[in-house]
């Protein structure tokens, strides 16, 4: 049983960085209503920044700070010259896609351009201690990652129910037209959501990178797993990003530890879920159901 | 809808038509001819080399079909072209199957595979479809994996057949080789199989695209309601246009499981699909020829260009990863400038030349 204890709570841990990659897509889809298939490429380029910084010698909770700086300022970059051009993605889904796979091929390459194809070594934020719980040993990491989760959390809450700007991305969100004719300056809302959409995959990418070396293929598969969250949780709720991130990382760490026929595929619990509940539920458990007239 | 009005337009000067015939048939032609011509003048390397673009350009046209058609996104074919080829090589070793039967046959699993998918694709639409399908194409090499024990897993499967070597009947590697008759290589004799089986493929879709199936396809892609209201049947017409999609990406695998002698899950992951949605964008969705230039100038990029590339430029900096950034970038100005790709800016800039108003990929309208 204290295995069982074990593996949920590297699930949680893991979870929680599915979840913060989940609440980078779930800003871009209330503000754009894209998918962006490139957000874990965009973290990874972002953690690169974390990884470059502490190379110079920062300590690494400063360099994560100028990572996230590093992310937003690629997110606005996205936003102005390549998602904006693009128009309308309730019209044109295909461009969308297009454009994102091709940010997601261009980021890979270019990380890969840059520093190489060898894995580089990033240190664990909160050190490779653990607890020792009734028996159960838990990594600081991972108690660390759930945290930081919920002051992520908090901060969007706040950030959106109680400041000027939430209000306006809210609007935006809503009906971008009449918001923009209210004087809600909607372009520059938009890159807000992703500067903050880029920033926030700096710090899922510096959980991410301790656990397998960082490299430029680091996001693949955690942005399925985020894709699997934010598809249960509700492509527009940040509720919906944290609890179906936390419930992805159980299942997918859990699941093929007792269940032999998918023992080998840790993306096979959540490409199901996704597939589900899209079949069955296609605004997930937090989502705003959608109203199609016809 | 009366017959005078199908006519030609009375305001292009009848040398302007054949200018501007020449112009749309001329470099189809040059194409085509180049197809030949080349692999009979190149060396052995490099027949091997561009063989290889025509899988690719197989498998670009059965989601050209889906994808630019038939407005149904899929990031996922990688793991179709994957799964003709593991039937296509399972088939060869257990069965002792000709190839081009086992690829046939592949292809007609992998159309009962597409319909599979086809099915739960009818409720799962537009930017999901694309989310789903990509999460699909990361899984399929953990798929193989998991069921390593027919499949071979990471370390693959040898395609092989019963061959005589050193005095015995053992399974060997497959081999192609050209019959004396046709004075070929057998590099070559593989590359105009190949051509052939493609060819056909080609000439099957064009038809099929031009045909009342065609278009009801794209009424389907513009407005689905409006489609369904003027009789036609969705449902149908979008689990069989997933069926013969994945049947075509089953004869691609199935044609990269023979050439290589091999099938391993690592060729068949989510590179392989975003190659392939790589070639119809850029190539040209929903026109004829566009899969093949695409495929073409993927495999360019990716077999003759990254090998050439310097590994160690200014001392340190490998370049070789610079194909993908160019083809990402490329993707990105063709959707902000060019949606119709390369078949579809020629056509444009035809019309523009000629000055006529109907653009050759739609239909001609019936002026009132």
């Amino acid at each position: 049983m204290s295995e069982f204890f074990q593996f949920m709570f590297i699930g949680l841990g893991n979870g929680a960085v599915y979840a913060m990659i989940g609440l980078g897509l779930v800003i871009i889809y209330r503000a754009t209503g894209i998918i962006n298939f490139a957000q874990g490429e965009m973290a990874m380029f972002a953690t690169f920044f974390v990884w470059t910084l502490t190379e110079v010698g920062l300590p690494l909770p400063v360099a994560l700070l100028g990572g996230m700086l590093g992310g937003a300022i690629v997110g606005t970059l996205v936003h102005q010259f390549v998602v904006r051009p693009v128009g309308n993605p309730h019209e044109k889904p295909l461009a969308v896609v297009i454009v994102t796979i091709g940010l997601f091929l261009g980021f890979n390459a270019l990380a890969q351009l840059i520093w190489g194809t060898e894995g580089k070594v990033v240190k664990p934020l909160f050190g490779n201690g653990e607890f020792n719980i009734a028996g159960v040993p838990i990594d600081h990491q991972k108690v660390g990652a759930l945290a930081v989760l919920a002051l992520e959390a908090a901060l969007f809450y706040l950030l959106f129910k109680k400041t000027k700007i939430g209000l306006a991305m809210r609007a935006v969100a809503s009906n971008s037209e009449s918001s923009g004719l209210c004087g809600v300056p909607v372009n520059r809302i938009l890159m807000i959501g992703w500067a903050l959409a880029g920033a926030i995959g700096a710090v899922a990418g510096t959980f991410m990178a301790p656990i397998s070396a960082l490299d430029a293929n680091l996001m693949q598969g955690p942005l399925i797993f985020a894709f699997a969250a934010i598809t249960l949780g509700g492509f527009d709720s940040f509720v919906g990003a944290v609890v179906g991130g936390l419930a992805i990382g159980v299942l997918t760490d859990v699941v093929p530890k007792y269940v032999t026929f998918v023992d080998k595929m840790p993306l096979a619990p959540a490409f199901v879920a996704i597939l589900i509940v899209l079949l069955v539920r296609p605004e997930g458990l937090f989502g705003t159901k959608k109203v199609a007239r016809v | 809808m009366s017959a005078p009005s199908n006519a030609a337009p009375s305001n292009t000067a009848p040398s302007n038509t054949v200018a501007a015939r020449a112009l749309r048939w001329g470099p189809l032609a040059v194409f085509l001819i180049l197809l030949i011509v080349l692999p009979l003048q190149l060396d052995k390397v490099w027949v091997n080399k561009i063989t290889l673009w025509i899988p690719l350009a197989v498998a670009a046209l059965g989601l050209n079909l889906l994808t630019g058609y038939n407005g149904q996104i899929s990031i996922g074919h990688g793991a179709l072209c994957g799964f003709g080829a593991y039937a296509t090589a399972l088939m060869i070793n257990e069965w002792e199957l000709p190839f081009l039967v086992a690829i046939l046959l592949g292809s007609v699993f992998c159309f009962a595979v597409g319909v599979a998918i086809g099915l739960p694709a009818l409720r799962i639409k537009g930017l999901y479809l694309a989310l789903v399908t990509l999460s699909f194409a990361t899984l399929f090499p953990q798929l193989i994996e998991q069921f390593s024990s027919f499949t071979g897993g990471t370390t693959g499967l040898a395609v092989t057949s019963p061959q005589e070597f050193r005095g015995a009947i053992r399974d060997r590697e497959i081999k192609f080789q050209a019959p004396e008759w046709s004075g070929l290589a057998d590099d070559q004799w593989r590359y105009f199989l190949f051509l052939a089986l493609a060819a056909g493929c080609f000439v099957i879709v064009a038809n099929v695209a031009r045909s009342r199936v065609g278009r009801s396809l794209v009424a389907i892609r513009d407005n689905e309601v409006a489609a369904e209201v003027s009789g036609v049947n969705v449902a149908t017409a979008k689990v069989f246009t997933f069926g013969i999609s994945a049947a075509l990406a089953g004869i691609s695998g199935g044609m990269i499981a023979v050439y290589n002698a091999r099938v391993t899950s690592g060729s068949f992951g989510l590179a392989l699909s975003l190659a392939i949605l790589v070639a119809v964008v850029l190539g040209g969705s929903a026109t004829t020829m566009g899969p093949a230039l695409g495929a073409i100038s993927v495999s360019v990029f990716e077999t003759v260009i990254k090998p050439e590339l310097p590994k160690d430029f200014l001392g340190s900096i490998d370049l070789q990863p610079a194909t993908p950034l160019i083809l990402g970038v490329l993707l990105i100005i063709s959707v902000l400038v060019a949606p119709g790709g390369t078949v579809g800016s020629w056509h444009h800039l035809l019309e523009r030349l000629s000055h006529r108003s109907p653009s050759p990929t739609e239909a001609p309208n019936p002026s009132e």
